[in-house]
């Protein structure tokens, strides 16, 4: 069990750990239902950090939760699978093997993890919960390779786990997160807003334990968050979504280098920066939608688009492959010029 | 304008097991607010930033210092007497989805002080009508479209747009922004900051910019001025650039440096640095309070805690501002001061790629 933890990186295994294909999520709402997530597909590779960039209501949170089967009611998936290597279709699965699945295969660091604890019960009793929940013998073994994991992060194992969560800090508290997802030696990591409520340098520190960790065990990682940031200290890929579509995706570097799709651009070109000028940075027009906003036919983004043509109004852009290795959903130019 | 000397806080706390412990969350603060000016104050969680917001609105008290408002010293004064001082400060609050009455429209969350204000300047029912509308749309909400709405039927950005317009109905001199855009989605954060900027130069608000990314700091406007702050003491204080392009207290470059770099657009900047340890509050020292997590701590910061002084004055050097401080392309240091007693400049923030 404590082996994989100084296994060094496989050299390039590339196999998709996670691919969710067409995948749409609704939520039943007084308006019928609404797609939360439409269409989306993306693959998540062992030895890759996803990025999941988008905006409140995006859907980034919602096609992580799925990657669980673990939308909440009114949510369901509507159609669309989620293969996980060695386990099968999520979507199709349901009680004791699901449950088997969430915390054994797929590893999840809930959103503000600081309030994903249970404030009743030390770490290491709910370590100990965790191991019974997912039928582990070894308990004994599943504390060891605990403590291995919170020292690789540089915590005090024992401090921890004899914790409550409100005597921990938030950097502290993401970081038992991160240990009680991998420690069931999670192959694929999902991490939902993990710096949020963090400040810079516990940021940089917990960025810093998602890059080795990551290495070691040779994870497939996914990154949700709403910083540009984030996503490109840690990032190999990047997906940017907006209402409920993947709009963009592709290698990190190229796409932060040169955005393909209009909100990408203007993400970036939103966020504030420590360098530049700041007279250039400008905040989006408009507002995100939400489920009751979102544009039924055409472009989603249409509304808040610099480039929006006509036949924006009518046909919603499919992601397409414009360049080898490089998707976006969008009828404009690529480089930025008008259909 | 506002001016605060030395103001400290100081809590005592005495838990049942951990026994009595001393929270100093403020040491000895001291800053000026100039009419239409800028303030920021950045560092970690804990630092005592909030605090300091708190106590400039009045919602928490200080034990140690001056706070002076237009003049008047208002520790001396009864509460009641200060209450109209306070008035001139107001809040921004960090979580508008919080901080607004969910079962309130806007019209009704912004009439109300607008009538506790009217008991002062005798503004007729209609005035304040008007002015609720004014103020919705100076914050840039179209007021037919707002005032019959409830919060949730608002985005982020709208929220804490009302946020701001409520803060506004009392005709305050000084808004103090406590991680003002820290909730809001990056789409729309910089409309955020560009309104605040706005207000400073059109109504000559000052602002008080409390947050932990420093980043959103240099969008507040011009003039701005950056203080850094450490376990409730200044440690490095100056014009805003200036402190993010050249600091010259370690603590600031290891905040400087946790900044994401946007790979592609930026680099990351030459001498980037990394704290030698997490930050534990409860060891205190006689020392520079940084020195335990310092890479550069010497016997000399354990012993003497460094005061803040002004860049380029020694112990007991002559006063000759921003002159020996070596940073090259820097410009003017302007009143560039700082706690360290080996101050150096380094550079730490991402440079942007030649593209």
């Amino acid at each position: 069990m404590t082996e994989t933890l100084q296994t060094p990186a496989a050299t390039e295994d590339r196999s998709a750990e996670v691919s969710v294909r067409d995948l749409t999520v609704v939520y039943r709402t007084d308006r019928g239902e609404l797609p939360a997530v439409s269409r989306a597909g993306i693959e998540l590779r062992a030895g890759e950090i996803t990025g999941l960039v988008g905006e409140s209501g995006s859907g980034k949170s919602t096609l992580a939760l799925s990657l669980l089967n673990a939308v909440p009611a009114p949510g369901r998936i509507a159609s669309g699978s989620v293969e996980v290597a060695g386990v099968g279709d999520v979507t199709k699965l349901e009680g004791k093997r699901l449950r088997r699945v969430r915390g054994g295969a797929l590893g999840y660091v809930f959103q503000a993890s600081q309030n994903s604890l249970n404030p009743l019960k030390t770490v290491g009793k709910q370590l100990l919960d965790l191991g019974r929940s997912h039928e582990v013998e070894d308990l004994q073994g599943l504390v060891r390779r605990a403590r291995e994991l919170a020292e690789r992060m540089g915590l005090d194992a024992d401090r921890v786990l004899d914790s409550y969560q409100h005597e921990l800090s938030g950097g502290m508290r993401q970081r038992v997160g991160i240990v009680l997802a991998l420690v069931l030696n999670a192959r694929v990591l999902i991490l939902d807003e993990p710096t949020t409520a963090l400040d810079m340098i516990s940021q940089a520190a917990v960025l810093d334990i998602v890059r080795a960790v990551h290495r070691e065990n040779n994870l497939a990682t996914l990154i949700v968050t709403h910083d540009m940031g984030v996503v490109s200290e840690v990032a190999d890929r990047l997906a940017v979504m907006y209402g409920g579509r993947i709009v963009e995706h592709g290698p990190a570097l190229e796409v932060l280098q040169r955005p393909s799709h209009p909100y990408t651009r203007a993400l970036i070109g939103a966020t504030a920066r420590i360098v530049g000028d700041t007279t250039r940075a400008r905040a989006l027009p408009g507002r995100p939608p939400d489920l009751t906003t979102l544009a039924t036919t055409g472009c989603v983004f249409r509304d808040r688009c610099p480039l929006a043509s006509a036949v924006c109004e009518e046909e919603d852009p499919a992601l397409v492959e414009w360049t080898p290795g490089r998707y976006r959903a969008c009828h404009a130019d690529p480089t930025g010029d008008r259909p | 304008m506002i001016e605060a000397r030395n103001i400290t806080r100081t809590y005592r706390t005495h838990g049942a097991f951990t026994g009595p412990r001393t929270v100093h969350a403020l040491r000895g603060v001291d800053f000026t607010l100039p009419k239409g000016g800028a303030v920021s104050f950045i560092g970690e969680s804990g630092c005592g930033k909030t605090t300091l917001g708190k106590i400039l609105t009045g919602l928490e008290t200080f034990d140690g210092g001056e706070l002076v408002v237009d003049g008047t010293e208002l520790s001396g004064l009864s509460p009641r007497r200060r209450a109209p001082y306070f008035r001139r400060i107001q809040m921004v609050h960090q979580d508008p989805y919080s901080a607004l009455n969910p079962t309130r429209t806007v019209g009704q969350i912004l009439g109300d002080p607008l009538r506790m204000r009217a008991k002062e300047t005798g503004a007729s029912r209609r005035e304040q009508e008007d002015r609720a509308a004014e103020l919705l749309e100076l914050v840039g909400l179209q007021p037919d479209g707002v005032l019959g709405k409830y919060p949730h039927q608002l985005s982020g950005g709208q929220r804490q747009r009302v946020v701001i317009a409520r803060a506004l109905t009392v005709d305050p001199e000084v808004l103090i922004a406590d991680e003002a855009v820290s909730m809001i989605d990056v789409s729309m954060r910089l409309g955020i900051l560009s309104l605040l900027r706005d207000l400073r130069e059109r109504l000559g608000i000052s602002l008080l910019f409390i947050t932990h990314d420093v980043a959103t700091a240099r969008y507040v406007g011009e003039g701005g001025e950056l203080h850094v702050i450490y376990r409730g003491q200044v440690i490095e204080r100056g014009p805003t650039d200036r402190v993010i392009q050249a600091p010259v207290h370690p603590y600031t470059q290891c905040l400087l440096s946790a900044i994401p770099v946007l790979r592609g657009i930026e680099e990351p900047g030459p001498d980037r640095l990394v704290p030698l340890a997490s930050l534990d509050e409860r060891t205190d020292t006689p020392g520079c309070l940084f020195a335990p997590r310092c890479p550069f701590a010497t016997d000399a910061c354990t012993a003497e805690r460094p005061a803040l002084v002004r860049l380029g004055d020694g112990a007991g050097g002559a006063d000759d501002p921003g002159g020996a401080d070596g940073a090259a392309g820097a410009g003017d240091a302007g009143d560039h001061r700082h706690a360290c007693l080996h101050p150096e400049a380094r550079h730490v923030v991402a440079v942007e790629a030649a593209v």
